[in-house]
Parts: C-alpha cells; structure tokens; sequence
C-alpha cells in the first residue's frame, strides 16, 4: 500500500553528513517501492525553495531563520501554516521527522498530530543525562514524542537510550540500524564485472571470490583513523595510544584523515615524539574520498566514546579492513565478531587491541577479502526502507496490533494503552492527546497542554482563513512502471548505477536562479 | 457598488488563427445575461457622474476663493448652485481630502487583468493591468530568439506554496513570472502553458 509520506529535518543536503545522507538514501529506496516522498528542510545558503532531486524526490527548503549549527530557531507556531499548506498540497499520510537536535522536525510532529496524521521520529544519537544542555533537550524530546505514533533508532543502544529520556513505551520503539551503500566501498581488486553495465542473466554472475593477500612478517600495515577530530569521538585516546602502538611495532604506518579542534593536540603528539614519517595527516576528506583512503590500509580504528551506529565501521568493513573498536554506545551491534576487536575505553585497552589485532593480521587469520560481500548482505538501504514501510504499516493500522507488536494478551494490554484506540493506533482526539502530554511533568505538562490547545486553536483559525478548497494539489512525479517482483540483486545495482549517472549529471547542470 | 463582480481569477483563451493565441486571467466576473451588462453601463455612468460631481465642487471651490468673501450663490435649483451651496459651507481642509478620495475610488479599477499573447515567429507580449483607469497597462514583449524555456514550478510566497509560470529569457539573470500578480491556480497554467508551446513552436513533422 503505498503511502505518502514527508520526511522532515534540519539537517539535509548541501550539508555533509550521516543523517543527510541517510534521509537521502531511505527516500530513494522508498520511492523505489512505491511510495512518494518529499523532504521539508529549511533554506540553506544557496539552496532555497522546491528543488527536486534524483529519481523525482521533492525537497522543500522553507525560508527559515538558522541559529545554531543549522538548527533553526525554535519558534513553535509559526511554521504551522506553511506546513499545513505543504501537507495538504501533496496529500501527505504520514509525517516522518529525523533528528533529536532537529526542532523544525519536532515541531512538525507536534503539527502534524493537531492535522491527524500519522508520524514516525527515527532518532540518530545519543544523549547524556546531567548536563543542562541534555536536560533541555531531552524534556523537549519527551514533549514532542508524548504524542508520536512510532520511533525508529539505529541501534539497541539508542533505544535504551531514546526509551529512558522521553519515557517511552519500548513497545513502540524499533531499531532499523543505518545501511551503507555497499557499491561505493568496494576494496581493491575487487571483481567489478558485476557492475560493469552488460549482465546478461544473473546465473551468469558467480563472483570468484578475490585472492587473499597473505601479509609476510615484515610488510608494512597500515592502519586507518577516519573521524572528526573532537572530544566526543575519542582523538585522546588515539593521542595517547599511536605513540605506543608505533613503538611495539616498527612495520606499522598510521593514516588520519578528519579535521576538527583536536586537530592541533594531534599535530603536537606527532612533533613531540617525531612520528611524522611514520603518521600521515590528510585532514578534512569529502564523503567521496573515503573509500580511496580506507583502501589504502589493511586495519581501521575507532577510538569513540560515544557512538549510537557508528556507520563508518560499516564501511570500513565494506572496503576489507579489519575493525578495531571501543565498545560504547550501538557499536558492538552493528558487526560480527570475526570483522572486529573491541577494546575498553581506555589507552592500555586500546594499545593492547591494536596489537592483538596486528598479530592477527600477520597470522593471516582473517579473511578480509570476504567482509565486502558479507557487509553487502547484512546492509542494505532496501531492507532499511522494506522495515520502515512496515512500521508504517503498523502505524496506520494496515497490520494488526499483533502482528505489528508480535505479541497480546488483553491484560497486559490494559496496562500501558488507556489512550490507545483502534488496532493499537494512537487516537488523534484532543482529550486524549492532552492527556499524554499531561503526564510530562508538573509544570512542564501544563505547558505542553497549553501549547497544543494553541496549536489546535491555531489548526481551526487555518481552516477557515485558508481553506482546503483553496490549495493546489500538487501533481506526483511521473512513476516508474512497478516492479511486481522482489527486485533479484544485479537488477539492484543496475538501478543504482543508473542513479549515479543521472547524479553527476545534474550536478554539472547550469545554474539557474529562481524568482 | 461601483466596480464590477469580481470572482477567483479565470482563464479566457482567444484564438483568432493557429498562429496566435491569447490568455488572459482575469478576477472580472463577464457580464454574460442582459442584466449583468445593463449594470456593468450603470457602475460606468455612476463613476462618471460622481468624477464630474467632484470636479464640479473643486471648480466652484476654486471660484469662490478667488473671488475672496464676496460669497458668490446662486439661488436657483440646478447642480452648480447646489455645488456652489456645499463650496461655501465646506472647508478646504475637508473638501480636499475627501474629494480626491473619491476621485481616486472613481478611477480605480477594481479588478487585475493580466494576459499573455503568444505569436508564433515573434514572440510573448505579456501585460497586466494597472490600478487606475487612467495608467496604461504594463507590457513586455519577448522576442522568440530570446525565449530559452517556459515552464512551471513552484516557491514559496508568503504563508503558501504556489504555482507560477516562468519564461526563462537568454542574457538576464531573472526569469520572467507570468501573471505576476494573480498567480492563478495549477489548471490555469498547465493550460496556458499547454497552450503557448504548442503555439509558440511548430509541431514537430
């Protein structure tokens, strides 16, 4: 069945990142299946109004005033008119907004319960508890998802983590981890005839499996760290342990790419203890770069403190590196065993992993020339988007409760559920919503309630000074014929070969201003 | 009272020849039964009588103040007297004002007009009305040399999204909205847009 569905973040294209890129990615594989997409974000420098990207999806950059770090200014109300007017103009069924630091996302939420539309709030990261800035946002996480219909998180961890600060229901909480888009992060020497354009039957492809590299006892190994250099993401722990992983092992090469304040305390480690033959910088990479780097080694680092995925281990798998990391956050989710050595938080733990990863890599222990194709079968964006459009499924009541939930008996079910209305769905009356939020907190409740009853009042006033008859329905992008069967794999990646090339070429399109 | 029904803007397309076809939108309800046009010649000989009503109270105005205190009246019953009976007792300050007022709601237009016409091999001559009667419209024309594309997308203005028609013209930085002002609905454009490019270019053989 398919839905219509509007994605909604802060964060999106031009902006580099991980949750851009994700957004990205499950709206093509969305629209992919049938479904239509479109992505509200606000107007980023050069990038304003309708815009439409690969494969018809629509991105509406709402001229909005930017604060911090392109967040946009919290102004509760004053986006509902030109949401509502996007809602109803491309007949919008479900509201799915992405990012916790996001507020144009969670006032969307907030919006699109006053309409009567289904929403979903998939979380990215995690967050303390202590500090002010947390308890700020975690109260403004439980406001918006005391009346949400579903939240998807990228790990168990942060779901522990996004159940435990908005006091969710864990019932309604799924975990649909990232995916990488296994084609770009192929390793060397890879047999590329898959995706060479001519596949005549897929019987036909059989992929030898690449010969193994066996490593002599004095070859150089190198060893990738790719990462924003910040606090949060362990660069003290690399400074403290590269000094001591190179002198236990003279054949060791390090290559940081990233750039960020840490940068310089790096810089001064290396001068310090004269390691610049020895450590490479490279400094900022774009996203694209990533896989020419990561090739260039034979074991990835990831020192992190804090981590709810961790997308880039995924993809450092991808190309063929054996993965040494911390054990925090959502990381010892995402890769099996024989890809990776975790290692406590702690220099003497990460100097001891490295080692022991090291000696394994000499051994010639692991088969790293197989980890390409078995990432490829774990992530996929395809399962991501066949899991969310469950979830929507389950939201609009298309599966029953039991099915969706798996489980029921009708005593727990009293429980938890008082608002609960049909098949498990949340009921979009005011009373019962108010009641929701009433629970936030003592005064915090009131004021939750407060600023739905506005945003109610707001919804009528629209109603009657800009009414639905009024506004154009927009037209749907012109489908693709569908695919009546599970698309097989090389179909797959013909489809994203194609998407590429229709990529690069608009980006050498000629610029062309708007009104 | 004095302006003719408006409406939501509609489209009325003239075709004298294959080659040339005009669109013009309009907020003009069209006077179509007897009734509707005998009230239309109404509301123009309304405006007319109350315009010259006020020019004939400033021109009396004007008189008695030349002429200074003695207060020139007539005593006999027709429009000028009755003009020059208001004149004495109203004062400038008052009689100004409220009269241009009324002139300015006199030649108002009351309703946005706005058109495209397309001829093939020379190009797009677009216009929309101005305010009053007494301005002439504003019109461009676009030779077909310069015309690069036509067609339609949408922006954001003010609380909305909305549809509009754009002509992309060679060498300027700015593309050209057509209908700029009463923006009309999806249906409206799609056939105008239609409309202009199949007048505009030859259909292929």
């Amino acid at each position: 069945m398919p839905y219509n569905i509007a994605m909604i973040s802060d964060f999106f294209f031009p902006q580099p990142g991980g949750v851009e890129s994700h957004i990205y990615q499950l709206s093509t594989k969305l629209i992919d299946r049938g479904h239509k997409v479109i992505i509200v974000t606000h107007a980023y420098e050069g990038r304003t109004g309708i815009r439409y990207l690969t494969n018809g999806l629509k991105v509406y950059h709402v001229p909005f005033f930017v604060i911090y770090r392109e967040s946009t200014f919290p102004t509760v109300f004053s986006f509902f008119p030109i949401f509502r007017n996007i809602v109803i103009r491309e007949r919008i069924e479900i509201v799915h907004g992405h990012a916790s630091l996001s507020s144009l996302c969670h006032e969307a939420i907030l919006h699109a319960r006053t309409m009567g539309l289904r929403t979903v709030f998939t979380d990215h990261s995690l967050f303390g508890f202590a500090d002010a800035a947390s308890i700020l946002t975690n109260k403004l996480l439980k406001f918006t998802l005391s009346d949400v219909d579903h939240v998807i998180c990228v790990s168990h961890t942060c779901k522990e983590n996004t159940v435990l600060r908005a006091s969710l229901d864990p019932l309604m909480v799924s975990v649909i981890p990232n995916a990488v888009v296994a084609e770009n992060f192929r390793p060397l020497n890879y047999p590329t005839n898959l995706t060479d354009g001519f596949l005549t039957s897929p019987t036909e492809i059989r992929p030898p499996h690449p010969p193994s590299h066996h490593l002599g006892p004095h070859d150089t190994i190198t060893i990738i760290v790719i990462s924003r250099l910040f606090y949060n993401k362990g660069t003290d722990l690399l400074i403290a342990a590269i000094p001591r992983i190179l002198a236990a092992h003279p054949n060791v090469r390090f290559i940081i790419a990233g750039s960020g304040p840490k940068a310089i305390d790096l810089e001064q480690m290396l001068e310090r203890n004269v390691l610049q033959d020895r450590v490479e910088m490279l400094g900022s990479i774009r996203h694209e770069e990533v896989r020419d780097v990561m090739v260039r080694g034979h074991i990835y680092l990831h020192p992190s403190l804090t981590e709810a995925f961790g997308t880039v281990i995924v993809e450092a798998a991808s190309c063929g590196l054996y993965v040494v990391c911390t054990r925090v956050g959502g990381i010892p989710e995402v890769l099996p065993a024989h890809m990776t050595t975790f290692a406590k938080p702690e220099e003497d733990d990460i100097v001891a992993a490295t080692s022991q990863a090291i000696e394994r890599m000499r051994s010639n222990k692991i088969r790293t020339e197989r980890f390409h194709d078995q990432v490829k079968v774990m992530y996929s964006w395809t399962d991501v988007a066949r899991r969310t459009e469950r979830v929507y499924d389950g939201i609009s009541g298309v599966l029953s409760e039991e099915e969706f939930y798996g489980y029921r008996d009708a005593g727990s079910a009293a429980g938890w559920s008082a608002t609960r209305g049909r098949a498990g769905v949340q009921s979009f009356a005011l009373i019962d919503r108010l009641k929701r939020y009433y629970g936030c907190g003592i005064w915090a409740g009131k004021l939750f309630c407060l600023c739905v009853i506005v945003d109610y009042l707001l919804f009528v006033f629209l109603e009657l000074w800009a009414p639905r008859a009024n506004i154009d329905i927009a037209r749907n992008w012109p489908k693709k014929r569908q695919q009546s069967v599970e698309p097989s794999a090389p179909v797959e990646q013909r489809q994203e070969e194609s998407e590429l090339a229709r990529k690069r070429s608009t980006r050498h399109r000629e610029k062309r201003r708007e009104p | 009272m004095i302006y003719p029904s408006t409406q939501a803007p509609t489209l009325h397309h003239y075709r004298p020849t294959n080659t040339t076809v005009s669109f013009t939108v309009s907020t003009r309800r069209p006077a179509t039964t007897l009734t509707a046009r005998l009230l239309s010649y109404a509301q123009v000989a309304a405006r007319v009588l109350i315009g010259s009503l006020i020019l004939l109270l400033f021109r009396a105005k004007w008189k008695q103040h030349v002429a200074r205190g003695n207060h020139l009246t007539y005593s006999d019953w027709t429009l000028t007297s009755a003009a020059y009976w208001i004149a004495t007792r109203a004062e400038w300050r008052w009689l100004a004002p409220v009269g241009l007022l009324g002139l300015w709601l006199v030649v108002r237009r009351g309703y946005t007009e706005e058109s495209l016409l397309v001829l093939r091999g020379l190009g797009i001559q677009t216009s929309s009305s101005s305010n009053t009667y007494l301005t002439t419209s504003t019109t461009r024309f676009i030779p077909t040399t310069q015309i690069q594309d036509i067609f339609i997308h949408e922006a954001f203005k003010g609380f909305e999204v909305k549809f509009y028609l754009v002509i992309v013209i060679e060498g300027e930085e700015d593309v050209l909205v057509v209908f700029p002002n009463l923006l009309p609905k999806r249906q409206i454009l799609e056939e105008v847009w239609r409309g202009a490019r199949s007048c505009l270019y030859e259909p292929k053989s």
